[in-house]
């Protein structure tokens, strides 16, 4: 059988460009929102999150040897089901499309006066800072469609989950990660027979003057 | 001398034998300050195995074994977590194989006092100093 496709597909699909999208959305407004909090005259540093797409080991960068301690963002596509009722068979259809916003938060115990900053606890809070920061940006009114009227139906979160760390085992850092699974509703396309002409057909169509319709259609056939 | 005895004198001998053995020097702070230095096993490792699937994975742990009557002579009690943040943690020191110093808070304790020797299971602490 030869293919029949005859056009190189070349193109990102929905959930790829949605997926980038929040990224984008993301590392966009934490930007905007460091600029804000050294206007108001807060510590910038406190707003900053690092924002990555489909990295599966992101919290590598805690590790040691490295200082940055920023919290990690990793926007990761889930799933996709697609609606019968909302499409058709040919050229579109409906993806409900899930798409894990991943929250990672590093904490070390440090000395403080008499007592001390227990490591646990300050990854957790760093964690649900980044959580707070990823939903307000999202769920904005400004991002109804993600900046992708036309192309998103709708956005909305389908849940917040936060990992509790093992209490057996313990590891020397203490990070903690927070899921924030946002569902995207919105169409992917696929490629379609390339049209040809067969005949070339002219049609005008007149309203006279007692409202009659009159079409004159100019068409050769053989 | 009981065979459990013997375990136990066999145990300190093997855990402080820094000479012929894995012994290392560790220096443990109780939470008003007081250091004392010790004769043990200590371990800073980045990958274990997972005890539910047996896979190696990636987190570092650390942890150190003392002989816990080395610890009391030394006028300490044995060690443990503090989770309190208003209180001092106990405090663990140690260099690694090349001489880099590295300092922890003990986040779990583990004593076994049938063979007299607690396991610490430590975490990174930041301090000033």
């Amino acid at each position: 059988m030869p293919p029949l496709i005859d056009s190189l597909i070349d193109k990102q699909d929905g959930f790829e460009i949605i997926r980038d999208q929040i990224a984008s959305i993301l590392a966009i407004e934490i930007q905007n929102q460091m600029v804000l909090a050294t206007a108001g005259g807060k510590d910038p540093l406190d707003w900053e999150l690092r924002i990555f797409t489909e990295r599966s080991n992101p919290f590598e960068q805690f590790r040691q040897g490295n200082d940055n301690k920023t919290p990690i963002i990793n926007v990761w596509f889930d799933n996709s089901n697609f609606d019968q009722k909302k499409g058709n068979t040919v050229g579109r259809q409906n993806s409900e499309s899930i798409f894990n916003i991943d929250c990672y938060g590093y904490g070390e115990s440090t000395e403080s006066g008499s007592g001390h900053n227990p490591g646990d606890k300050e990854a957790s809070l760093e964690a649900q800072k980044a959580l707070r920061l990823v939903r307000n940006i999202l769920m904005a009114s400004e991002y109804t469609y993600l900046a992708l009227r036309g192309t998103v139906w709708q956005r909305w979160i389908q849940s917040i989950q936060t990992f509790q760390p093992p209490s057996e085992g313990r590891s020397v850092e203490h990070i903690v990660g927070a899921r924030l699974a946002l569902r995207v509703s919105f169409n992917e396309f696929s490629p379609q027979v390339t049209p040809q002409i067969l005949d070339l057909l002219s049609v005008n169509i007149n309203r006279a003057e007692d409202g009659q319709i009159l079409v004159n259609a100019d068409y050769d056939y053989t | 001398m009981g065979l459990r005895d013997i375990i136990s004198a066999d145990t300190k001998a093997i855990l402080e034998d820094d000479s012929l053995g894995f012994g290392w020097t560790i220096s443990l702070t109780d939470p008003d300050g007081t250091t004392s230095s010790f004769i043990g096993y200590s371990t800073d490792i980045s990958q274990i195995i997972d005890p539910d699937t047996g896979t190696i994975v990636s987190g570092r742990l650390a942890s150190v074994s003392i002989f816990i009557k080395s610890i009391i002579d030394a006028g300490l009690e044995i060690p443990y977590g503090i989770s309190d943040s208003s209180k001092k943690p106990w405090v663990v020191d140690f260099n690694d194989i090349n001489g880099n110093p590295y300092k922890f808070k003990v986040s779990q304790s583990n004593p076994d006092r049938a063979m007299g020797v607690v396991v610490l299971i430590l975490e990174s602490y930041a301090t000033s100093n």
